[in-house]
């Protein structure tokens, strides 16, 4: 500001700059910084979370390497990030193109399609529940009415398949944000590229294919990286539908850290399985932009 | 369209552009069945949640996927009184609307600064706002639940709404500062000419000014506390203090076998949110893509 040149006014707005800043991060270091901080220092301990703390090292990182379960736990957070990842982005681009008209099916749909995502995991998670419920589950009487008595499974309990039934519920849960995210998107590509194609007569699927999404290349790549970061955060829908179980069957490591921590009460292991789920978003992220960044490079 | 035709029709003669309009006219009826079905089954657990809260349990058995055969809508008030919802309820929004007046209020006087002033640890202190958004707000559940414990917040409303006001400062302070960055100072310039304080600046020009940016952050931040539930399970165990996604989890554990009323439960609690979507639609899908994507 060209006022604020003056000395007094310096002062005065170095004051107000200050006092401005203190409560944002005050609150932001404190809750958000000091914890992982902390849950890196208490990694390094065992600790039941009363009495003392016992210093052991990478003894938890030690054990976290050969745990089975915490294995389990990464395979099956990578199975959601791959079902999110080639589940949800291409359903939501086909999803993008078909409903691109402002007439009332499609912005009804589109609602429709987004809805889950205004609502608590908690009530989409029992939903789900019920719906794979093996006595009053409507999937299994769905398959009894089609005359296909012999596919209904114990969908959440059988712990084979569990993992996979979770799946469906993620894909419907957000696959609306992907879609109104390459809607703006393709909305956004300008309009003579479309007259261009007119001309050359470019349309349908070639059209789509060769100019559509190259062109919105960048956001899908965003989308990408959003995939990944959200299946990393999930524990709301698992929690709710399986808490991690049968025998493990479905945990994910951010269930695995709730559950070492307050079923079993290890403090110090948990904390090392937070600082791990960190390390790895923080891997994981930092590779994709990085392998997006390198491409860009090239061209 | 139009010019693409002509091409067609020189080439292969009428029989065949008659060929080509069957084919487009099946293509897209089946296109329009494929996408009425598709919208029909991501609406349906909805219709059947709404549906199923009136049945008796017989009826799941006998009818799971026809209307109830008596409509027992005394299940919404059973289910009401028995889960303590009113309470839910009234913790859920204290809670979300204690998180949203700071977030709002602390995240626009940060986003002022930010955009406005030039001083030395700007770049620093934006980068340490964005950062955060790379956070994954699991990882640091044992490590808050240990610090809430050491500062006697746990089961306080305290307890959740700082920890809701934290993780929603980063995007927050994006969207904002992205948006204030974009509008011109001549409004601000003249007011201070004028004499206005920095603060009144900030409160009588600032804040109307950012109202479209606001918006997008009320949208998300209220949102996200409101449906929250990690932080709710592992910070609160009094039952006065529960908030809705946990009052409605643990009724579920305590009624499991009464499934008309646990669903009466579950319908009356997503009830506000959507009618608020219904109402704000087309902001609430804008606002939180645009978080998403910056987020």
């Amino acid at each position: 500001m060209k006022g604020c040149e003056k000395s007094m006014n310096a002062l005065r707005s170095k004051r107000f700059i200050i006092t401005g800043l203190v409560p944002a991060v005050v609150i932001y270091s404190l809750f958000v910084f000091v914890p992982v901080v902390w849950s890196a220092y208490y990694g390094f301990f065992s600790w039941s979370g009363m009495g003392e703390a016992k210093y052991i090292g990478l003894g938890n990182y030690a054990e976290i390497l050969r745990d089975p379960v915490f294995g389990r736990a990464l395979k099956n957070n990578v199975i959601f990030v791959l079902a999110s990842v080639f589940g949800q982005i291409p359903l939501a681009l086909v999803l993008a193109v078909l409903l691109h008209k402002n007439n009332f099916l499609q912005r009804f749909l589109r609602s429709a399609i987004f809805l889950p995502m205004v609502l608590s995991t908690v009530v989409i998670g029992m939903i789900w529940q019920y719906i794979y419920h093996p006595q009053i589950g409507i999937l299994n009487f769905l398959l009894d009415a089609l005359k296909l008595g012999d596919w209904k499974l114990q969908w959440l309990s059988d712990g084979h398949i569990a993992i996979y039934s979770l799946i469906p519920p993620l894909i419907w849960s957000y696959v609306g944000l992907y879609l109104i995210i390459f809607m703006s998107a393709l909305q956004n590509i300008p309009g003579e590229i479309h007259d261009a194609a007119k001309i050359d007569g470019v349309s349908g699927v070639r059209k789509l294919l060769s100019i559509s999404l190259p062109m919105i290349k960048n956001t899908v790549q965003v989308a990408v990286i959003l995939c990944i970061s959200g299946s990393l955060k999930s524990f709301d829908l698992v929690y709710i539908m399986t808490k991690g179980g049968p025998a493990h069957a479905t945990e994910l490591l951010a269930t695995y850290m709730y559950n070492s921590t307050f079923a079993t009460y290890r403090y110090g292991f948990g904390s090392a399985i937070s600082t791990s789920i960190m390390l790895i978003s923080l891997l994981l992220i930092g590779t994709s932009q990085w392998l997006t960044s390198r491409r860009r490079a090239r061209e | 369209m139009s010019s693409t035709t002509p091409m067609f029709m020189g080439k292969a003669g009428p029989s065949a552009q008659a060929g080509t309009q069957v084919w487009r006219r099946t293509r897209n009826a089946i296109f329009w069945t494929l996408l009425t079905c598709y919208g029909i089954v991501t609406l349906y657990p909805f219709l059947w949640l709404v549906l199923s809260a009136f049945k008796t349990n017989e009826d799941f058995y006998v009818r799971p996927f026809g209307l109830p055969q008596v409509w027992h809508s005394e299940n919404f008030m059973k289910a009401w009184d028995s889960s303590r919802l009113g309470t839910a309820f009234g913790n859920s929004l204290i809670v979300a609307l204690g998180a949203l007046v700071l977030t709002l209020f602390i995240a626009a006087l940060t986003s002022f600064i930010l955009a406005r002033f030039q001083f030395r640890w700007k770049g620093g202190v934006l980068a340490f706002f964005v950062v955060g958004m790379l956070i994954p707000i699991h990882s640091t559940l044992v490590p808050l639940f240990i610090l809430m414990k050491q500062m006697s917040l746990l089961n306080t409303y305290w307890a959740l709404i700082l920890p809701y006001t934290a993780f929603a400062l980063p995007t927050a302070v994006f969207v904002l500062t992205a948006y204030l960055t974009s509008v011109p100072r001549d409004l601000e310039e003249a007011a201070f000419i004028d004499g206005t304080g920095l603060w009144g600046l900030f409160f009588r020009i600032m804040l109307p000014m950012s109202i479209p940016a606001l918006a997008t952050v009320t949208i998300l931040s209220f949102l996200h506390s409101w449906n929250d539930f990690s932080f709710a399970l592992v910070f609160i165990n009094k039952t006065a203090l529960k908030t809705l996604p946990l009052a409605i989890a643990n009724f579920a554990d305590g009624y499991q076998t009464d499934y008309g009323l646990t669903l009466a439960a579950m319908t009356l609690s997503v009830i506000p949110t959507i009618a608020l979507y219904l109402v704000f639609q087309e902001q609430m899908m804008k606002g939180m893509t645009a978080g998403a994507v910056k987020g």
